[in-house]
């Protein structure tokens, strides 16, 4: 079972990325558990959410200690990482964060330019699933095909089915990036 | 000649009002209206707490003892679980306009398809006579001993007037029970306040000013009088909102 | 396949599958979103949903529809529930059924927004003014909230008597994989209202309070000996069981896991239904039991107290009861497993 934080600021859709990797999750089969921040951060300031999957119980949906950071900005990053697991791994927007501020030196760190990739496949909305593809590939658990179905499942369900195309590009955007 | 109707058949025992009280003619019309409209087999009473629940001893009907002051919240869920029946809020004016006025306004506010009457005594007959939100200025009550203070007190409410400007009510009145001629009128307007509920037209009320001789200290005879001098002038009888014609 | 849902949707959808034809409440976080959901979900049914103007409003309207014999819901939290126990008080009082949820938050007065426990007594001792006492039934996953959903209606039928659905903030707010349960189109109850007066209904003026009393007695007695629900592990041949319900009590399942592969012989009681106390689970608890461990999301200690009398009740009046009081949220598993070293250092100790 491997527990996931996904943070950042409000707006960010840090919440929404957790949700495609829980959904991911659940169309092959694995338990898996999304549990967000809310409250005083509902509107505004710092969201996060914590996804857990596997294919054992899940009895605390709740954050322990992650394996896996998702940090979409520099005050999500040092509040997290303190609360990872040594040998974990951070991917980080490098957008907006540089490498030196990241304190932990027992953890692999990956940073993605989410937005400045985005933008050049020209789905400047995609930066989020840019960054879901990447953080399945760095959890090293789902293949690039596992990931594809379970997102595109997720959106058809929804009845966003137009966005398909656009949606897997930026997915394999993600997950291809080197870095891995 | 005078004809006396005989007792509608959904009154099946005596309820124990004081001598002199309005509220048992007050319920008198109301059965005899719903017998005429033929909804005497069809109908829901929400009965507040006060002397107004005393109508639970004695109807063969349908009804439940709201808590205090939310009579027009259970009859809103009444209304719209079974909009086929004629639903009845029953209270007195503490009941409707001072624990419940938020019930009774939102009630009307949305426009909710049932009928409250008011019995309006300008005080808390049940608990003993005191202070109420349509007591009238100077008047004595056992939380007012020397007399309603209005600019401690607020004055009294007139409330189917703020119905009628303020809102989109199908039907508003307020009769009384002092005279047969005013008996006669107060019973056309629970027939046009139970027809609009009939007709889907929306909320309707009728406040009802009732003599209450126990706790104004009076004869029955001086009660009735009290209401024509003191309480008419403040609260003026009549139609505030009339049923639009269809 | 199991859909990913947030819990209070799935937990609205579940109601409406239960046959829930009214619903009336007000908003709270972090229960609004069942409102949210119904808002649009029931009048698409050609059922009845209400925004009321108070919470107070909520729960007298779902009175109301109770009397009328269909299946009502109101869902709150926190301060919310707390107004709404006039209603709950009186659709005791006159014995309608319905239920009310409520997404537990934390806090005094106005509160907090975090997930908590806290209102554990209130519900479970009745909550408003009398004598009476709610059916409380506490899942401890999305999958369990919407299972119960049904059985609340069942129990608050059978015995003409309220159930609440206890649950937390982050179970409202978290999502898993859930199966949702059938439509079901629920049996007609002999007391609703129908405009005709054919259910007999005694004025309040000729009740009798002192025979009524005695039949109470009598309900409460029955639906505690027929009603309990509950899980045990491993309490039989447990040095110190653990008790707890919800999510905290999702969380000490895997604290046991963990302290078991250490060598520690640590058993759980989870409670299903908060009233009636499971007690019957305490029967098969090793006799040799060192000590129950009630682990809790509140402040002050609320399920221990329901904990000692119990295990006192079923002869175990000797063994410590303890208590690790998380305050809000759900105890991580290395918290637990850390306290539990404690109590058996001797370092924290019994509150009774």
């Amino acid at each position: 079972m491997k527990e996931v934080i996904f943070a950042g600021l409000g707006g960010q859709g840090v919440l929404t990325i957790g949700l495609i990797m829980a959904e991911i999750a659940n169309h092959r089969g694995d338990n898996t558990t999304w549990v967000p921040s809310y409250g005083s951060a509902m509107r505004g300031g710092m969201a996060n959410c914590t996804v857990k999957y596997g294919k054992e119980i899940i009895y605390n949906p709740a954050q322990e200690a992650c394996d896996i950071l998702l940090a979409m900005h520099e005050q999500a990053l040092s509040f997290f990482e303190e609360k990872m697991n040594s040998g974990g791994i951070i991917v980080y927007n490098s957008d907006i964060i540089s490498k030196d501020k990241i304190r932990r030196t027992d953890v692999q760190c990956i940073g993605v330019p989410c937005a400045s990739l985005a933008e050049k496949i020209g789905n400047p909305r995609g930066a989020n699933i840019i960054m879901t593809g990447m953080l399945l590939k760095a959890s090293g658990d789902f293949t690039e095909e596992e990931g594809l179905a379970g997102m595109n499942a997720m959106f058809a369900k929804k009845g966003k089915t137009k966005f398909e195309a656009q949606n897997s590009i930026a997915f394999k955007t993600g997950y291809d990036f080197p870095g891995n | 000649m005078a004809k006396s109707a005989k007792v509608p058949t959904i009154i099946d025992k005596p309820m124990g009002f004081c001598p002199g009280c309005g509220h048992g003619i007050a319920i008198r019309l109301i059965a005899e209206c719903l017998e005429t409209l033929g909804y005497d087999s069809n109908v829901i009473f929400g009965i507040g707490v006060g002397c107004s629940s005393l109508l639970g001893g004695g109807l063969q009907t349908d009804r439940l003892h709201c808590p205090h002051g939310r009579a027009s919240a259970v009859c809103t869920a009444f209304k719209r679980v079974m909009p086929e029946t004629m639903v009845i809020a029953y209270q007195g004016d503490g009941d409707a306009y001072s624990i419940g006025l938020s019930q009774t306004t939102n009630a009307m506010y949305r426009n909710e398809k049932f009928t409250l009457f008011v019995i309006n005594n300008t005080l808390y007959g049940m608990t003993g006579g005191q202070m109420s939100s349509t007591t009238m200025p100077g008047q004595k009550t056992s939380t007012s001993p020397l007399g309603r203070d209005c600019g401690a007190t607020g004055l009294p409410m007139r409330f189917p007037e703020m119905v009628a400007s303020q809102f989109n009510a199908a039907y508003v009145a307020r009769g009384t029970v002092i005279n047969p001629a005013h008996i006669n009128k107060l019973k056309g307007y629970i027939i046009n306040a139970l027809e609009a509920q009939k007709y889907n037209e929306g909320y309707s009320i009728v406040e009802i000013l009732a003599p209450c001789p126990t706790n104004w200290g009076m004869t029955p005879v001086n009660a009735m009088a009290h209401i024509q001098e003191t309480l008419i002038p403040y609260y003026p009888l009549g139609e505030f909102k009339t049923r639009e014609k269809k | 396949m199991a859909e990913i849902m947030k819990g209070n949707h799935a937990i609205a959808e579940a109601a409406v599958r239960a046959g829930v034809t009214f619903y009336a409440g007000y908003p709270i976080t972090p229960s609004s979103e069942i409102m949210e959901y119904l808002s649009g979900r029931l009048p698409e049914l050609g059922r009845v949903f209400i925004q009321a103007e108070s919470e107070v409003a909520g729960i007298t309207m779902v009175m109301g529809a109770a009397a009328c014999g269909v299946r009502a819901l109101t869902a709150s939290s926190g301060p919310g529930i707390s107004l709404k126990q006039e209603g709950i008080s009186c659709i005791s009082d006159e014995e309608l059924s319905c239920v009310v949820i409520n997404v537990a938050r934390y806090g005094n007065g106005l509160g907090t927004l975090f997930s908590s426990q806290c209102d554990y007594l209130r519900e479970t001792r009745g909550g408003g003014n009398g004598d009476y006492r709610c059916i409380v039934l506490c899942p401890e996953s999305v999958q369990e909230a919407v299972d119960l959903m049904a059985l609340a209606y069942e129990l608050s039928e059978k015995y003409r008597i309220v159930s609440t659905l206890l649950t937390e903030g982050a179970l409202g707010q978290m999502m898993e994989p859930c199966v949702l349960p059938e439509f079901i189109d629920p049996p007609k109850v002999s007391w609703g209202f129908d405009g005709k007066y054919s259910y007999k209904k005694v004025g309040i003026f000729d009740r009798n309070p002192y025979q009524e009393g005695i039949d109470l007695r009598k309900k409460h007695e029955c639906i505690k000996e027929n009603e309990q629900r509950f899980e045990t592990i491993d309490v039989e041949d447990a040095d110190y069981v653990f008790v707890a319900y919800g999510l905290p009590a999702r969380s000490v399942k895997g604290a046991i896991k963990e302290l078991q592969a250490e060598g520690h012989k640590v058993g759980l009681i989870r409670l299903i239904t908060a009233w009636p106390f499971p007690e019957k689970a305490f029967s098969v608890v090793n006799s040799h039991v060192k000590g129950f461990i009630s682990v809790e999301a509140s402040a002050t200690g609320q399920v221990v107290e329901d904990v000692a009398l119990y295990s006192k009740k079923s002869g175990f009046g000797h063994v410590p009861a303890y208590c690790l009081l998380n305050i809000y949220g759900i105890p991580a598993i290395r918290d637990t497993k850390e306290n539990f070293k404690k109590i058996i250092a001797g370092e924290i100790k019994e509150v009774f």
